[in-house]
């Protein structure tokens, strides 16, 4: 029962067949009441025409003759239509020519009085009379009529056959409907699904499409969540920043007091190292609470314009030194990470290769299936051979030498929140290339 | 050389105008944003350095009001904010290079004068000019690989005029470059200055570095490389 269409579909069968059921089990009942009352009200007539064809005979007993029968079924045997009539005391008075020679007779009865039964497949009525003979003495018989209940049964077939076909396709054609509207009004929550499957996979930044009323407070909530996820991180950083500045403008005190002259060498010597190792721990500890990390509802960015925003400001800290950029970068790439980490990522490894290079620092980029692949690559003279040991190094503060892989270091612990990885290696300008796969 | 140092903190300022006073800049200070741009705006500066978290008007915005007056002088930044976004953010605001706190003297002061040389168009720390080599690092001055001992004005007089070679610089253009806005000024002791100069550059008149334009100013006029 995980999906709503399932059980929607599941409770309106339910309900259906019991509606069928009932509603067909009482159409039964009704047409079965009114058959047998018409059933009795045939009998009856046939009651009536028989005493209009009665006479007293010559004992001034009641009699029927042959010729007056007034159906001709009574004159046949095994015709399924058969009367008799018999005396106050119950002897049989006459019969009708169908009637079975071992048929059961019936009881005498009481003056005016009826009774309809229904008995080992024969409808039978009887009705108790008084009849005065020619010579005006009175008597009381019981007339009975008997008809077998083949038609009756076989007209209750065909009613229930016509019935049961007809609910069965029109609850069919119900459940048929129901699905469809189902689907019909299931399409927004699959358009939302669809439009979430979007934001998470970078494809777009919020949800935009237009929703019943019913579910727009839900779309706005969405929105706003993910509007809030992604502030949230701003006001973060923003919050750590704020930190990182009341921390280091002492430190930056600190140090300026160190270099003045007039400081004791041997105090200096002993306040350098754990100044050193404050700031040390300080950069590293806020650099990496600043790393947001890999996050669902990150908006999609694109690449390009930011690295060129790094380049522009890298060609301004070193145009003295004529770093030609290229950004090679497509356009129309884009990547689902938070924008300072990108940042950070970008202007680690640029400045790095910016400075160690000769004249030129390359940039491209590339999808590469679900990730990017990106390189980083400069003409100068490469990584030490002891690079990757560096790199290894520099991510735990407490062995960090300052100015020395540092910035790489910062590029991994971002890779790695992202769970990615970066790899170095020579590039065809001549220099390094780090190789980051996101 | 003019700078002026925007920075909030009281400790942390004086350092930095110590250290750069101590190289031979006259140096401006102001502790908060308002009336950092309003001096960044105001004095002749060679350059400014600004830090990006400052009271009641940013350092961004401070750089901005800074270009946007249509001066060009260069700008360092000083910031805590070590994020990449920051420095990108500065640099397009019109800065021209960052100092991430905390830092070395040396370091500050390295990049105070690389800022300088690009904008007068020398790219060595070393100044050479005809015979005369001024080292801008440890404000030396030689003359045909003889050594000649400045007076720290005398210095700053011959390391304005070199920066600025081939222009004409006023008598009071460089008072204003060189007196902070304390300080007493008097036009008179420049054309003491350049006399001075004259003579220890130039003893035997072969030369003539300085030419005197009346009523103008002053010209560097030995050519440069």
């Amino acid at each position: 029962m995980t999906s709503l269409r399932i059980r929607q579909l599941v409770a309106a069968s339910l309900v259906l067949a019991v509606f069928i059921a009932l509603c067909g089990a009482g159409l039964e009942q009704a047409f079965r009441s009114s058959a047998l009352q018409a059933q009795r009200s045939k009998l009856e007539g046939m009651v009536f025409a028989l005493l209009a064809a009665a006479e007293s005979n010559q004992n001034g007993d009641l009699s029927i003759p042959a010729p007056r029968l007034p159906d001709p079924r009574l004159a046949n045997p095994q015709s399924g239509l058969q009367a008799a009539i018999v005396d106050e005391r119950g002897g049989l008075i006459w019969g009708s020519p169908s009637l079975a020679d071992d048929w059961p007779l019936p009881a005498p009865m009481d003056v005016g009085v009826w009774d309809f039964e229904d008995k080992d497949g024969w409808f039978s009525l009887s009705f108790g009379l008084r009849w005065l003979n020619s010579n005006d003495a009175p008597r009381r018989y019981t007339l009975q009529v008997l008809e077998d209940d083949s038609g009756f049964l076989q007209q209750l077939r065909i009613f229930r056959r016509t019935l049961w076909s007809w609910l069965g396709g029109a609850a069919l054609t119900l459940l048929l409907v129901q699905t469809l509207v189902l689907r019909w009004s299931l399409r927004p929550l699959r358009k939302l699904t669809h439009e979430l499957q979007g934001v998470e996979s970078g494809r777009q930044a919020q949800i935009d499409g237009l929703y019943p009323i019913e579910l727009m407070p839900l779309t706005q909530a969405l929105n706003s969540m993910i509007q809030v996820d992604r502030n949230q991180q701003t006001r973060y950083r923003n919050a750590l920043g704020d930190l990182a500045h009341s921390l280091k403008t002492p430190l930056a005190i600190l140090h300026g007091l160190m270099e003045q002259e007039n400081v004791d060498a041997g105090l200096r010597e002993r306040l350098r190292e754990p100044v050193g190792s404050i700031q040390k721990i300080t950069d590293y500890q806020l650099r990496k609470a600043a790393t947001a990390g890999r996050r669902t509802l990150s908006a999609p960015l694109a690449l390009h314009p930011l690295v060129d925003k790094i380049i522009n400001a890298l060609n301004k800290v070193y145009a003295g030194k004529g770093v030609k950029f290229g950004n090679g970068i497509p356009s129309d790439l884009q990547i689902r990470a938070d924008e300072g980490d990108l940042y950070e990522l970008f202007g680690n490894l640029l400045d790095n290769a910016a400075k160690w290079c000769r004249h030129q620092v390359r940039v491209v980029a590339a999808h590469q299936g679900n990730r990017v692949h990106l390189l980083v690559e400069d003409d100068g003279a490469g990584f030490p051979e002891d690079a990757e040991a560096l790199l290894e190094r520099g991510v735990r503060a407490d062995n960090q030498t300052p100015g020395q892989g540092i910035g790489l270091a910062a590029a991994m612990e971002i890779v790695n929140a992202y769970e990615g990885t970066l790899t170095l290696g020579e590039s065809p300008l001549g220099g390094a290339r780090v190789s980051v796969i996101l | 050389m003019r700078v002026l140092i925007i920075e909030d903190d009281t400790t942390l300022r004086a350092h930095v105008a110590a250290v750069l006073a101590e190289e031979g800049f006259a140096v401006d200070n102001a502790a908060e944003g308002e009336q950092g741009l309003y001096m960044a705006t105001e004095y002749a500066l060679d350059l400014a350095i600004v830090d990006l978290g400052l009271p009641r008007k940013s350092g961004i915005d401070v750089i901005r009001g800074v270009r946007k007056a249509g001066l060009k002088y260069p700008i360092l930044i000083l910031t805590a904010r070590d994020g990449w976004q920051n420095k990108v953010e500065g640099l397009e605001a019109g800065a021209d290079d960052y100092l991430v706190k905390p830092f070395h003297k040396e370091e500050l002061l390295a990049r105070a004068r690389a800022l300088l040389r690009r904008s007068g168009g020398w790219a060595q720390p070393k100044m050479v000019s005809g015979p005369i080599v001024v080292d801008t690092r440890s404000k030396s001055v030689s003359v045909d690989r003889k050594p000649v001992e400045l007076t720290s004005y005398e210095y700053r007089v011959l390391e304005y005029l070199l920066t600025h070679a081939g222009k004409v610089i006023s008598k009071t253009e460089l008072t204003e470059h060189l007196y902070t806005e304390d300080e007493e000024r008097d036009s008179n002791v420049i054309e003491v200055f350049i006399k001075r100069l004259r003579t220890k550059l130039d003893p035997d008149g072969s030369l003539s570095p300085i030419t005197t334009l009346r009523g103008q100013g002053y010209r560097w006029d030995l050519s440069h490389q």
